[in-house]
């Protein structure tokens, strides 16, 4: 999968999980930035991503991520 | 997994979730030992769709025996009706691997689960909902595991075991079976080790709605919330084919293929019968052709006395079912009509909106797991009785189609011989007493929803209660125990607390023989005044005017959430009755034969 429909695919993801149709995805984009993405939505992110994509992160690939760039690479190195 | 059930779609509802058309209110106090706000989220949602506002107590992440124990605990502030204690299996394993004792384990872990029961029953009258243990994928020993007494593997299904057991004998306590939705959904797919280890989450995301639905299935099933009633088509539901075309021996019924997916559907819904639930038939056909498998097929399963009501004819499903609603008269929301055709599923859904109508799949061979997985039959209470009813409500149908040919109501009603047994609470009597107290919501005054426990407590208080069941019989069978009053005592006054009855006996005097008898009661103990009272529910208008219509006078301390009624004793106009008492009763003082 190419880069840009990996975003594409993962912007429609953030903003059906918290519920903000304008969101906009930037690498650094962290949980300090965007409304309601705590410890408990962010599960809810990451098997939404695993369902979109049809991959499983492993335990400790779900902890390191520190923005929204970690994802973005996490993803491309599953899918690319 | 059934429709609606997305995890993902049920947290979008979740948020900013409407509950302003709920007409009920259920408060459930959750205490877990694994992270619950998800399935609590996810709960609250599904209870909305079902018109139930839940409050919901969370009581924090494992500490389950703090809150139970600690008689000041948020737990307990609360006053819940419901506490659901839920378990990740993962917490018990690390106890199980810490143990000392592993012999011992499994009864230790039982008797901790019945000494919490013990401590909530005596600081609340709440229904407990216990749930059971996950049996984990990992087997040490492979296949020869339960073979080991004391494997982790043995020690779980045993434990479970000593749960069920232990809940059988204690009245306030449910099940939620876990184990059994793990298994269902497979227990690798059921589970999720990432989500434990990152977010102490029970099971894997997609599981969680099934898990919550249970609960609720279980939590409306005790607040008199379920299914009664099945409405069965016959033609290519319970045999392939069509009887008026095909003949006798032209339907699909016993033997290879469709023929024995139409044997198995058949024994499920008898089993359904015999665990309570009514069986009535609506088919588009002629009679004489309908009844014809019933009583001549050598593979039918279910027999033409298995049928409460059998309507076959040329009119619309929706007008035949509104008969069997009239005939059988429960709400049209306790009914579940099973048909094939989608003409006729989307009919019945169009007039009958709260009718329940699942969506058949087109194989025969998967009708009976379709209607399983909806799980509509869950229930709070089972006794001996409830394989009576089917044939209780056949002979109810009867005395209807009787009805119509008397001139009047009073001598059909002396035609009837009716008897009316009045009676204490008695340990044998509770388990029916209860279900009644789960079950009733049209004619119910106060819809207090006694636990058996409760039940037990007022029978055994004699100095301040008289708790009081009746039962009725006539010429054409015995219904059995149909209704119950809890009356309390004082030096001045007695207080009808509770008073309600099964909706089968309406109309024909059964009340007015109960208050004629409790006036008198009171007129005997010099007891001045009758109290009652009337709490308006959703379902129970029926009663509003049940204490004007006795003589008594509205209270002026009455609310809207609270009728209050009082009878001065003097003051009362025994009413006209239709029946006899058959026994000698002390409490009444009336001799056998009279009519109170």
């Amino acid at each position: 999968m190419i880069r840009s429909e990996i975003e594409s695919k993962l912007t429609n993801v953030f903003r059906e999980t918290f519920n903000q149709p304008e969101l906009q995805l930037s690498p650094s984009l962290t949980a300090d930035d965007v409304e309601g993405w705590d410890s408990l939505s962010h599960i809810n992110l990451i098997v939404a991503v695993e369902q979109e994509f049809g991959f499983s992160f492993a335990t400790r690939e779900v902890r390191s991520m520190k923005n929204v760039g970690d994802l973005i690479e996490l993803v491309a190195k599953k899918v690319g | 997994m059934g429709e609606g059930l997305d995890y993902f779609q049920l947290t979008r509802e979740a948020r900013g979730l409407d509950t302003s058309h709920c007409k009920k209110t259920l408060r459930l106090a959750v205490l877990a030992d694994f992270a619950t706000q998800q399935l609590i989220s996810v709960l609250k949602v599904l209870s909305a769709r079902r018109g139930v506002r839940l409050e919901v107590y969370d009581g924090g992440y494992d500490v389950i025996d703090i809150e139970i124990l600690n008689p000041e605990s948020g737990l307990y502030k609360f006053e819940p009706q419901f506490v659901a204690i839920l378990h990740a299996t993962e917490k018990l394993k690390a106890k199980f691997y810490a143990a000392t004792d592993r012999p011992a384990f499994s009864e230790m872990v039982v008797t901790h689960h019945t000494e919490l029961w013990e401590t909530i029953g005596k600081r609340s009258k709440a229904h407990i909902i216990q749930g059971n243990y996950v049996v984990p994928s990992e087997r040490v020993f492979g296949n020869y595991e339960q073979k080991v007494a004391h494997s982790l593997g043995r020690a779980i299904s045993t434990i479970n075991l000593g749960i069920a057991e232990a809940a059988q004998s204690s009245r306030s306590v449910l099940l939620l079976d876990v184990d059994h939705l793990a298994a269902e959904a497979g227990r690798s797919a059921w589970a999720d080790a990432r989500l434990w280890a990152i977010a102490k989450t029970p099971c894997s995301l997609p599981n969680l709605p099934v898990f919550a639905r249970n609960l609720l299935d279980v939590i409306l099933a005790a607040s008199g919330v379920f299914a009664k009633c099945l409405v069965l088509d016959l033609d290519n539901t319970l045999w392939g084919g069509v009887i008026g075309d095909d003949g006798l021996h032209g339907i699909q019924l016993g033997g290879y293929d469709e023929g024995e997916a139409f044997v198995s559907f058949q024994e499920f819904l008898l089993e359904l019968k015999r665990r309570g639930i009514i069986l009535s038939v609506v088919s588009k056909n002629n009679h004489d052709a309908a009844i014809l498998p019933f009583r001549e097929h050598p593979s039918m399963v279910l027999k033409e006395s298995d049928i409460s009501v059998f309507i076959a004819n040329w009119d619309d499903k929706a007008t035949n079912i509104r008969r069997i609603q009239e005939v059988l008269n429960i709400g049209f929301d306790s009914m579940v009509f099973v048909d094939d055709n989608p003409f006729e599923r989307n009919l019945v859904r169009e007039f009958l909106p709260s009718v329940i109508v699942p969506e058949m799949p087109e194989d025969p061979s998967l009708y009976r797991g379709a209607l399983a997985a909806l799980n509509l039959f869950e229930t709070a209470s089972f006794s001996e009785s409830d394989s009576q009813r089917g044939e209780l409500y056949r002979e109810q149908a009867q005395r209807e189609l009787t009805k119509s040919s008397f001139s009047s109501i009073e001598d059909y009603l002396l035609s009837l011989n009716m008897i009316v047994k009045l009676e204490r609470f008695s340990p044998a009597s509770l388990p029916r007493i209860a279900q009644l107290m789960q079950r009733s919501n049209q004619f119910n005054l106060t819809t207090r929803r006694y636990s058996e426990a409760a039940c037990e407590q007022f029978m055994n208080d004699p100095q301040n209660y008289l708790p009081l069941s009746f039962s009725l019989a006539d010429k054409y069978g015995d219904y059995g125990l149909i209704g119950v009053t809890v009356l309390k005592l004082s030096d001045e006054e007695l207080e009808i607390d509770e008073f309600l009855m099964s909706c089968r006996v309406l109309q024909r005097g059964v009340e007015q023989f109960v208050m004629n008898s409790v006036v008198s009661f009171a007129a005997r103990h010099q007891m001045a005044t009758v109290r009652g009272r009337y709490i308006p529910t959703e379902k129970n208008s029926m009663v509003k005017e049940f204490y004007s219509n006795f003589g008594f006078v509205a209270s002026p301390i009455s609310s809207d959430k609270s009728f209050e009624w009082t009878l001065s004793v003097q003051d009362y106009l025994p009413r006209k009755v239709f029946m006899h008492t058959e026994e000698l009763d002390p409490v009444f003082g009336l001799t056998a034969g009279t009519s109170a």
